[in-house]
Order: C-alpha cells, then structure tokens, then sequence
C-alpha cells in the first residue's frame, strides 16, 4: 500500500494547488460569460468544454475545488475541535459524566444527517447577520457540516483517551502531580494523535461527499460560488444531451475521494497499526 | 438479557425526547413558515389556517401540544399533504424503503464479505488489489454518479432493467444497487482486515494442523470474526440505508421515507419533519440494540451490559 | 452459522432478478396513457388544493358551473347556462338535468351552495377561499364578522338553479367558476368519509374520468367515466406517475414507459426538431421587482433605467424553450394583450436616464438582485447581472435564497431587486393588473398608484370590451413605462415531450391538460 499510499499524497497535493489557483489553472474566468461558445464539449480552446453560459468548465470545477475544499477542510476542523474536546474530557472524566455525555452522543447519532445539515444550513445563514451576505451561506453549510461530524470524532477519542488514562505512565504523571488539563492536552491527546489524525483524513472525503450531496440537492452552495456538487447536479439535469457537463464534476470529486482514502489507508498503517477497524 | 434489552429501551425514551425537542426548536428559528406561499394568502385566510394547526398558540404550548400528542402516538396533520397524518404518511412509505433498504443490506453484507474474504484469502496477489480497488472507488463514488451511470448505461443503453419506477423486485435491483455501492465497498474492507487477523492467529495455524479443511476452517473460525467485525458496523450501516436513500429515491422515482428528508424541511412541514426524526431515531437506537444482542450472540465472551452504545 | 455460502446467495438474487419480469414496463396498452405529474399532488380535495399537480388531476375527475374552451374563454359545463342581472351583481346559473356523480346520485344545486360554504368556513382554513370572495358576505364570512352562512350570496332556487349575488359588479366572474374551488361537493360523502373522502375508493365525482387508484407519492390512476354527462372520454386509463427527476422521466419517455413528461431546459435543444416537441407560451409572466421604497430605485427614471437596460431578446436565445420576451405585463393569448407597451432596449437612453436622476454608476453602492434557488432563476439572473454592469456600469451582486426563506424574506423587508413570476389563475387580466394595486398581498415593490388602482377597479367592471381595452392599456403604460415598480422580462413556456402514439393533444397557455380527446394508440 505504500505506493497508493504516494500516488494519494499527490494527488492530494495537486489538488491543493488547482485549489490554490482556482480558474488560473484554465485560461478562463469562472464566470467569464460567452454565450455563442455555450455547451459546447471538449475542445482544444476548453478543455472540458463550456456550460450553458459558455462559461469554462475547466475554470469552473478548479473554482468548484476551492469551496468544495476549503469547506470539507474547515468542517473537518471544527469536528475534530469540538469531537477531541467532548471525547476527550468524557474519556479523561469518566464516570457519571461520561455517562451522561455519552447520552449526549448518542443524540447526535440519532439525527439524520442529511436533514439536520440542511436545517442547520437554513437556520444558521439566517443568523450569522454579522457575516457579509456573500459569504453567510458558505460559512453556514461549512458549520452545518461540521456540527454533524463531531459524534463520531467524540466517540473515537473518548475511546482512546479512556484506554490511554489505564496505562502506566499517566498514572506515574498524576502522582508526580501533573495538573489534569496539562496532562489530557499535553501527553495524553498527543500519544493518541495518530488515529486523531487518520480519522480527519477519513472525515475529508465524508464531507466533501455530503457538501456535494446536499448541493447536488440544490440546498447547498450557491452562486456566484460554485461547487462540484453544485455543477454535478446541473450536469444531471442535462445529462442525456451534454454528459460532460456531469462527467468531469464528478471525475473531480471520485478522484479527490480517491485521493484521500488513499491517504487515509496509508496513514492507518503508518501511525495506527492496531486501529485497525474505522471510525 | 429480556431485562438488559428493557434497560436499552427505557434509555433511548429520554434520547427520543431530547431529538425532538431539538429538530422541533430547530424547526421554529428556521425562517419562512409552511404557508408563506408565491400566491400571497389575505390575513383572514392566514388566521383561519394557524388556528387550525394550533399555530396562534405561543411556542411553549405547541411544544407541550406536541409532546401530548405524541405520547398519545399522534404525530400529527401533514401541513403539506392536506387532510393526511404522519402516521400515515410515514406508514404508506416505510415499507418501500424498508424493502429496497434490505435488498440493499443482503447486496452489501453477501458481496462485500465475499469481496473481502476472497481479497484476504489471496492477498497480495493482483486479485486481492483489484477488489480492494473496486472497494476504494465503491467508498470514493457519490450515489448521484453512480446512479446517472446506471440509469443511462444499463436502463436506456443496455436496456436490461428499467431505469426507475417501483413495479417489482426487477426495479429493485439498480436503486439497490446503487444504495449499497458505499457499505458493500466498506464491509469489504472490514472484512479483509479482520480475516487477515484471523488468519494468522494461532488457534487458526492450530485447527490447520490438527488436519481440518481449509475450507472447514475458514468457514467456522474466520467467518465469525469477520461477521463479528461487520456486525458492529450494522448500526451506522443501516442510518446509512434510510438517509442515503434520499437521493436514490429521488432519482429513481421509488415512494420511500428518504424523501421526506429533505421535502418536508423545504415545505416547512413541521409534523413531518418531526415524524421522520422520530422515525429515524427509533430505528437508529432499535438497530443499536440488535447489534449488541446480535453481538453478544455471536461472541459469548461478551458479556451484555459491558459495552457502551 | 452463516447459513449457504455466498455463491448461494448470488444465485437466489439472480433468480429474483430475472424472474421479477412483470407486466406493467413497456409499452403501454393502447387506451392508456401514461403522464408524469412530477410531484404527488398534495390534495385532491378541490376546496383546499392550491397547486397545479393538484388542478391537473382534479380537472380530469371533477367539473364546475363553467369550464375553459380550447381558446380559454367560459363554456357552460354543469351549467348549461347563465344570466346575468342588468346592475351586473347577480348571476343566475341553470344547471344541467342529466349530470349524475359517479354514486349515481344526481347533481344538485345545493351541492354548490355546500360547497361554497365549505370553502369560506373558517374552520375549513382553505387557503384559495379568497377566490369567492367578490361573491356577497363571503370574506366577511371568512373573517369571522359574519357567522350566519344563509347570508352568503349563493342560494339554490331550485335543484338546477343556483344564484350568486355579487358584493360588485365583476365582468369574468363566469371565468372564475372554471376553477376547482368553486366545484361542488357532496356533504354526505365528507361527513362519512372525514378526511379521507379523497382516497380512491371514497372519492366520489362527474368528470370526464374517475379515480381508480391512488398510490401516494408514486402514481395515480384515472379510468374513463362511462356515465359522464357529455359522453365517456377516449382513453381508458390515464397513470400519472410521481417522477420528481426530471432527467429520469426523460429516460423513461425515451424507454417508452411514459408517454407525457416536461422536458428539462438544456435538453430541449435536442427535442427541437422532433415530432414529440410541443411547445406552448404560457399565461406565465416572469418579472424582476423594485423596491420602490430603497435608494435608488425610489426614483422611477432610476427603475426606468433599469429596465431599459435589459435585453430581453438574449432570454429565449438562452433558456431555448420558446419563451418570449416581454416588456408588456398581460401576457399575449390573454384577452387585453397589447404587444406595443413596454420600455424599449435602449442602453444609451438609460445611461441618460440614470444622469438625469443624478446617479452616478461607477459611485453606486453594487445593487442586490435575489431570487430564489433554481436553475433558471439563476441563468436569468446571470444574465441580467451581466447586462445592468455592461450597459449602465453598476455592480450587481447576487443572492439567492432557498424558495421558503425568499418569500418570507419578501414579505418582512424586500430586497432592492426581486424575482418574481406570476401563473395565471384563471385566463383574465384582472389576476394579472390586480397583483400591483397597492392593496395587494402579492405587491412586495412597495409601490401605490391611485391612478392605477382606479384604472384596474374599473376594468374589472367593464362590460364593454373596447372602454375595457382602453382601461387596461393605461393601466399597463403606468406599470410598465411610467412607473416601472416591475421590470417584466419574459413570458414562460411550456415545454413538452409527446409520444408518436398520442394524438390529439396539445398544450394550451393555462397549462390545463384536456385529455378529453386524446387518444393512445
């Protein structure tokens, strides 16, 4: 697996840089309109050919990375913030409040995930009034998506931190009277950042699957940003007359899922040899 | 173990409880209401219609109106579908998606426990990479893809099975199919990992020499590891099979629970967005609970109560 | 523990897959036509169903007092004809002698007077009562100022005679008893039956067809009504099927499962040339509203401008489903169309116009067009996005909303430019001019015009078609060129694929399917 394990990191890696350049990749502007040339399939002058503006689609589904991305990333981030300090605490804490948090994880299992994004995404737009109205729907589906990956980020580190606070050495730190914080954050949360980590890697490819989902629904993004959900989802809608309008979106997001699960593998067997099984 | 399934039971009443004081305050700083309509309604009409669905009532009332209702197990008129319960509503369609969710499930546990006791059993050989290849992209398609893929490549290209509607088991097999592609990829996964395990524990290296088949030993002892392996993963698998049903659905025109979803959020039909929150939760504690009594069966070392949900 | 081995299982599945070969896929038996109505149709009570899924299927089972012709205009249907009093208030319809429903049971005019009754009932909370309320004492009704239904203006003067006295004279009001919720409606049949008198099984109607079979959220099916009163229709079975992806009821067309479905925008260029092509303009106006209350479009040169700065021939070119460009409001195939008003594209002009208001383009704040989430919505506004920054030299931002929160949105505090379409409810002008008097609900621009309120009151009741004509021209020069609260930009389409098979049927602009004659060979 360590070859595939490579060929994940770059093509993780180029994506990063087409998400980095966006539409500088193509000679195009993402919206640069030119309805003569509209819905036209590949071609030298477009790569992947033009949409129902004429617009490029190559500039597009580069511009499309960028928020498909960024928020898959951000949404990670969050999950994996408010997923290490739940867990971790219920796992360091134990007893009653472990249990009682726990309660408090299995709420969060019990929530359809796909109705909870859209209501949230709905529910927080409208409140972030401090947000430049640009950007108010992004940041919104970007918490959405984060707010529903926690429980399972919480589950997994509660797991470990609770195996961790058995062993021998946390025991020598607490009698040498290492304050509890400074030991769950430092020493404790650090020896378990391996599977921490292959879980994020996992949690990337689960969100940009959702974020293309909901979009792909029409409740995602929206202009003038663009996703690949987004421009997958206007593929679907023309898919017998321009199949390429939907071909290469979803190309972008198989090879990204790809990407990262291949990332994901090798890091499982880099850092986490006994965790074997997923979260 | 009928006490510890009580004991389960009586837990998830309070977890039921808390989803839907949650999806219902949710509901209410959701902004725009199920009757703001493009036709705009004059405000006698707009009285009329909240003070049938008790809308008038300041929120605390609906809340204790709802939780009333509910306890009597009335979920209520459907804002949408006029003159239609939830109950009915949920209960016309759950059995679509029970079907095509179980068709999904046998695909996804005969295929991907094949997929991944073969790709263990010849591992490292170009067999083994190829299914694991088929598993990686089986992980990394969306539902929306594959299912384009198989309405115009095998419904109107090949024309071997109808693209979509719900007329019989033959229309059963693309949505399914599709439904399954990510758990079947997944399960195969799990399997491989666990049988390798197993493979090389000693009690299997023992069974060999004491002159059992091989075939003997990898049924008995490393078919169960694996199904113990995949059987913790029933619970999330089958919330995957109900709310990754949403698109299927759509797309292939099936009258299953997955819809509502998502319609009855943007209809802002309150009911039943509460129904199928309730329904799901429901399913997703009952389904935790055959897994640990389904595990618990398969793995008498475990002892029922000692492992958390 | 495992039970047989995977291979086993390969097998069962197989056979179920192959064995599962049943008879309802292709193709349809001749007598049978198969519709996507896209969505469920959410009632079929026709006192409190307010969508087009809905009319659709309730207009192949149910009739009212009239019924719309081929050209849109008022024909008896239950009643066989009608009087109207010389001050214009009261209209005396005479029912037909030989209409039974389906139960056997002959048509009454109680029925109406039930019926009428129902839909005004507050406690029936229906949102389209406000369609009877010119009748005399029904908003009161509805209010709840007047408790006493007897003091409606609809009696039954007999069992074939119903009299409706108006609250004001009002010229259509024959076009107004086209739609479903003026039809009868039996009072046995809802109290038996509660809630569910609308099942198949329970419904009880006089249409054309009957409902035979109601699978919610998949499909429904309407068999021919022997005993209908004007003769039993062509067909035998109509299906209406629930396929909510429009690309999927396309595949299902071209597999010849289904033999009537609406064509998604971008594949219409491919269904051009065919012979399945039809394509209608619709009594469907799509426009973009001003707040007039906002700077800078309080100042209607501002609006002008704007408006002038569109155009309107690049939106058939891209949305290629026929649609028409329109700086007029009545749309064209609705009595009143006049194709002469409407500002002209004229880029320089607006540029002038803008000065002249003293606005200064590059120093304007970027201007906000929302609209709600959809395909075309957004295609349209791109281009309009496009126009305004290429010809007036102002910054377009644009938003868009989820359908639910755009219209609270509308209602609560408007957006400086909006989206909006209006759909004919019944083919008259007055339910287009009317949107825009200052007293209406649905006029989120903010703007009020005595002059024009006046104007569309008084069409409203003019018998005569040339002063009526006259009436709704100025009304419409105020709208669209003096005042311009609303830029309209298009007239809808629609856009259809009809299977070789079917004959006989064409769209029509309200967008009513008359399946009546149709035939699937």
């Amino acid at each position: 697996m360590r070859a595939a394990g490579w060929v994940g990191a770059t093509l993780v890696a180029v994506l990063l840089g087409v998400a980095l350049l966006g539409d500088d990749v193509s000679g195009y502007r993402y919206d640069a309109q030119d309805i003569p040339h509209a819905l036209e399939g590949p071609s030298a002058a477009h790569l992947l050919g033009t949409d129902e503006l004429g617009r490029d689609l190559l500039a597009r589904t580069a511009e499309g990375a960028r928020v498909s991305l960024l928020l898959a990333l951000g949404s990670t981030l969050l999950a994996l913030t408010l997923g290490v300090g739940y867990g971790g605490i219920a796992g360091y804490v134990g007893g009653r409040l472990d249990a009682w948090l726990m309660r408090g994880v299995d709420v969060g299992y019990s929530l359809p995930d796909i109705l909870v994004i859209v209501l949230l995404t709905e529910v927080l737009q409208a409140g972030l009034t401090d947000v430049p109205d640009l950007y108010r729907r992004v940041l919104a589906l970007g918490l959405a998506l984060g707010l529903v990956g926690w429980v399972s980020v919480a589950r997994l580190v509660r797991g470990l931190v609770l195996q961790a606070r058995e062993e021998a050495w946390v025991e020598a730190a607490r009698a040498l009277g290492v304050r509890h914080r400074r030991l769950l954050l430092r020493h404790i949360l650090p020896n378990v950042s391996g599977p921490i980590l292959v879980t994020a890697t996992f949690r990337i490819p689960a969100a940009i699957l959702a974020e293309s989902t909901v979009s792909f629904l029409g409740l995602g993004i929206q202009p003038p940003f663009s996703s690949w959900g987004v421009l997958a989802s206007n593929g679907f809608a023309a898919m017998r007359s321009y199949p390429h309008l939907i071909l290469f979106p979803s190309l972008a997001i198989l090879v990204t899922l790809l990407a990262f699960h291949l990332l994901g593998d090798a890091l499982r067997e880099a850092l986490d040899p006994r965790e074997r099984g997923r979260t | 173990m009928i006490r510890y399934a009580l004991w389960r039971i009586l837990q998830g009443i309070p977890v039921l409880l808390i989803v839907a004081s949650i999806t219902f305050a949710l509901l209410r700083f959701l902004p725009g209401g199920p009757f703001e309509r493009e036709k705009a309604l004059p405000p006698e009409i707009l009285r009329n219609i909240e003070a049938r669905y008790h809308l008038d009532e300041p929120l605390g009332r609906q809340y204790l109106r709802y939780l009333a209702d509910l306890a009597r197990g009335d979920l209520g008129p459907s804002y949408k579908y006029v003159g239609r319960d939830v109950t009915q509503i949920l209960g016309e369609a759950l059995p679509v998606s029970l079907q095509l969710g179980a068709v999904a499930f046998v695909l996804c546990c005969v295929f991907g426990m094949a997929m991944g006791l073969l790709a263990a059993v010849w591992r490292g050989s170009a067999a083994d990479r190829g299914i694991m290849l088929l598993a990686l992209l089986g992980v990394s398609v969306p539902s929306f893809v594959l299912a384009a893929l198989l309405v115009l490549g095998v419904g109107l290209g090949l024309g071997w099975l109808p693209a979509a509607l719900w007329e019989g088991p033959r229309y059963a097999v693309l949505p399914a199919i599709t439904l399954a592609a990510l758990p079947t990829a997944y399960v195969a996964q799990l399997t491989r990992t666990s049988v390798i395990e197993v493979i090389d524990l000693d009690y299997v290296r023992t069974a060999r020499a004491k002159g059992l088949s091989e075939l003997h030993v990898h049924l008995r002892h490393v078919l169960r590891n694996a199904l113990l392996a995949v059987v913790t993963y029933f619970g999330p698998l089958l919330a995957m099979l109900l709310t990754g049903s949403f698109v299927v659905e759509h797309i292939f025109a099936i009258p299953g629970i997955g819809r509502f979803f998502v319609t009855a959020v943007t209809n802002r039909d309150y009911p039943l967005v509460m129904g199928v929150t309730l329904l799901y939760a429901v399913l997703v504690v009952a389904a935790n609970l055959a897994v640990d009594l389904l595990y618990g069966w398969l793995d008498p070392r475990i002892r029922l109560g000692g492992r958390e949900a | 523990m495992i039970g047989p081995r995977p291979q086993a299982w390969l097998g069962l599945l197989l056979c179920v897959a192959l064995w599962g070969c049943d008879a309802s896929s292709l193709p349809p038996p001749a007598g049978e036509l198969r519709i996507n109505l896209g969505t469920e149709p959410p009632t079929l009570d026709w006192a409190r169903a307010t969508d087009n899924i809905s009319f659709l299927v309730i207009e192949q089972i149910m009739q009212g007092l009239t019924r719309l012709g081929p050209d849109l205009s008022p024909e008896p249907a239950l009643a066989e004809r009608w009087e109207v009093s010389p001050d214009g208030r009261t209209y005396t319809f005479h029912l037909r002698a030989d209409v039974r429903w389906s139960d056997g049971v002959p048509l009454h005019a109680d029925q109406f007077v039930y019926a009428w009754r129902r839909l005004l009932a507050p406690a029936t909370a229906a949102e389209y009562a406000y369609f009877l309320f010119p009748v005399a004492g029904a908003r009161a009704y509805n209010g709840g100022q007047l408790s006493d239904p007897n003091q409606l203006g609809v009696r039954a003067l007999d069992a074939r005679t119903l009299q409706v006295r108006l609250e004001a004279p009002l010229v259509y009001f024959p076009s107004l008893t086209t739609f479903m919720v003026t039809f009868p409606a039996r009072a046995d049949l809802i109290a038996r039956h509660g809630e569910g008198w609308t099942e198949a099984g329970n419904l009880v109607s006089l249409g054309p067809y009957l409902l035979e079979e109601w699978r919610h959220e998949y499909r429904l099916v309407l068999r021919a009504n022997r005993d209908f009163y004007a003769g039993p229709p062509t067909l035998d079975r109509i299906v209406g099927y629930m396929v909510g992806e429009a690309s999927t009821a396309l595949v299902l067309f071209e597999q010849g499962i289904l033999d009537l479905v609406r064509l998604p925008p971008l594949e219409i260029r491919r269904y051009r040339d065919r012979p399945s092509y039809r394509h209608k303009a619709a009594l469907r106006g799509y426009y973009y509203g001003f707040n007039t209350r906002l700077a800078p479009f309080d100042d209607a040169r501002v609006r002008r401008a704007f408006a002038m700065a569109i155009d309107r021939d690049a939106f058939p070119k891209l949305l290629q489903g026929g649609e028409l460009p329109a700086a007029y409001w009545i749309p064209p195939g609705m009595p009143y169309h006049n194709p002469e008003i409407g500002v002209r594209f004229d880029p320089a002009g607006a540029r002038r116009l803008l000065a002249e208001a003293g606005v200064n383009p590059a120093r304007l704040a970027p201007v906000r067009v929302v609209y709600n989430t959809d395909q075309t919505h957004r295609l349209v506004a791109e281009t309009v996005q496009a126009q305004w920054q290429q010809h007036l030299g102002v910054r377009v931002e644009l938003e868009n909303r989820e359908w639910k929160v755009f219209l609270k949105e509308l209602t609560v505090s408007p957006p400086p430019v909006f989206r909006l379409g209006w759909g004919a409810d019944f083919p008259d002008p007055d339910n287009f001019m009317n949107l825009f008097t200052s007293y209406s609900a649905n006029n989120h621009t903010g703007w009020g015009n005595a002059r024009y309120d006046a104007l569309v009151e008084q069409a409203a009741r003019e018998p005569d078609v040339g002063r009526r004509q006259a009436l709704y021209d100025e009304a419409q020069r105020i709208l669209c060129e003096q005042e311009v609260p609303i830029a309209p930009l298009f007239v809808g389409a629609i856009n259809l694929a009809v299977a070789e098979r079917v004959k006989g049927f064409e769209p029509n602009a309200m967008d009513i399917f008359f399946l009546e004659r149709v035939r699937a060979e």
